[in-house]
């Protein structure tokens, strides 16, 4: 079997709609209201250690992913156990974002189909996705890149008629409590989770590269984000909160000349590639630790059944939008945690130890 | 729709069986078949429009009663 590589630049734009993909459709930072801008800015700072641990364990045991790192550090049954925890996580989290997909198309688009369509095309895509491999995700990637941004900014370019910004303006007008709280719902939400990519990055192809790669892609797609975050604030003000796809919302208001109206649909070309890439990415780091789990000899065998509970699961999960929202911004968080936060800190420090000991030794 | 639902697995597996059978390949195959058990199972389910239990209140629950809403 030839290994699967992918290049620096690759895995950058992995990075980077990954991390805007479902992000641009819930919106971000709800508690803080018109400081949501800040609390970006805040979980910035939170991340930046977490993403120092996580390029540090990539970049420890070069070309071996996440399950292989977690059974020569734990052993053979320990090790499974956090993976079988790791695969859950990874599995649950591509199945929210399906959920989220599902929501969006099934309140906006086509309201009267059921909703278990939108979910099984777009599972039927990443199944396909994934058993291509990961380089051809990556290339499809590289190659989207620049349409989502020049439709993006194309987009922030028609808005500035309809922006205000005096909508941004009691800052910190409720104190740091609500703009520290959202800024954790941001870390955990967007950020935290490319902790997944430990999964991925053994396929990088030159040594030292993991924490560039985490740094240039945290940075870019911050930056959209941030932007993205103050149009809709700027364009929404109040009303921000009392929608559940805020970015749809604010690009619906554009209105120019009576002639360019209704662009809306522009950006939710966005939201499906984002949505696929990050569905793509999870049912791929979860079908590796089920293949590393039993010893398979390929993970590709998997990945159609794995695919298909994962759509079934995204159906099934929740009753309806209002238990999603209030799941993806008050329970995720503290959920994600141990995952996101605890689980890593731990394989960080014995990694270190292990990493020492194994030198001493030879 | 119950129909469709077997008609589509049985085709699946015997593509994807089939070849997995004759590379001898015991392990894929057996965490495949598992896996399509279940996930035809789900399948069943959700056709009779059964309410499967979601693992999302739960959570939810235990998570809110740590921390409060």
């Amino acid at each position: 079997m030839i290994k699967e590589q992918i290049t620096d630049k690759e895995a950058i734009c992995l990075l980077i709609v990954f991390i805007m993909g479902t992000t641009l459709i819930l919106g971000s930072g709800g508690e803080a209201k018109n400081d949501a801008w800040i609390s970006l800015i805040v979980s910035i700072f939170m991340f930046m250690p977490m993403l120092l641990i996580f390029s540090r364990i990539s970049s420890l045991y070069q070309g071996k992913d996440l399950f292989d790192i977690l059974i020569v550090i734990f052993g053979k049954v320990v090790g499974r156990i956090i993976s079988i925890i790791y695969i859950w996580y990874a599995f649950h989290l591509g199945a929210l974002v399906l959920r989220n997909f599902g929501e969006f198309i099934n309140t906006l688009a086509i309201p009267e189909t059921p909703m278990f369509v939108p979910l099984l095309c777009m599972g039927f895509v990443s199944i396909i996705a994934v058993r291509l491999g990961i380089e051809v995700i990556g290339r499809t990637t590289t190659y989207f890149l620049p349409i989502i941004f020049f439709i993006l900014a194309v987009v922030l370019i028609l808005s500035l008629s309809d922006i205000h910004f005096s909508y941004l303006k009691p800052i910190l007008g409720k104190g740091l409590t609500p703009v520290l709280k959202g800024g954790f719902s941001i870390f955990s939400f967007p950020f935290a989770e490319t902790v997944l990519f430990i999964g991925v990055f053994s396929a990088l192809k030159t040594k030292k590269s993991p924490i560039k790669v985490y740094l240039w892609g945290m940075c870019i797609s911050a930056c959209v984000i941030i932007l993205v975050t103050i149009r809709n604030i700027s364009i929404l003000g109040n009303m921000l909160g009392s929608f559940y796809f805020p970015s749809y919302q604010a690009v619906g208001q554009i209105s120019i000349g009576d002639f360019i109206q209704r662009i809306e649909v522009s950006v939710s070309m966005v939201f499906v590639f984002g949505v696929l890439i990050k569905s793509s990415i999870c049912l791929l780091v979860a079908c590796k630790g089920i293949g590393k789990i039993f010893n398979l000899y390929d993970y590709r065998s998997i990945v159609i059944q794995t695919g298909l509970l994962m759509v079934y699961f995204s159906y099934f999960i929740y009753d309806n939008i209002m238990e999603m929202k209030f799941w993806a911004f008050k329970v995720y968080p503290y959920y994600a945690f141990p995952m996101q936060v605890i689980l890593p800190g731990i394989i960080w420090v014995l990694a270190e130890i292990k990493v020492r000991k194994d030198a001493k030794s030879s | 729709m119950l129909i469709l639902v077997i008609i589509s697995y049985s085709l699946l597996a015997f593509f994807e069986f089939r070849f997995l059978y004759k590379q001898k390949r015991w392990n894929d195959f057996w965490t495949n078949t598992v896996l399509s058990i279940f996930s035809l199972t789900v399948a069943i389910l959700l056709c009779l429009n059964v309410k499967i239990p979601s693992p999302a209140k739960p959570i939810q629950n235990l998570i809110t009663s740590i921390f409060g809403k």
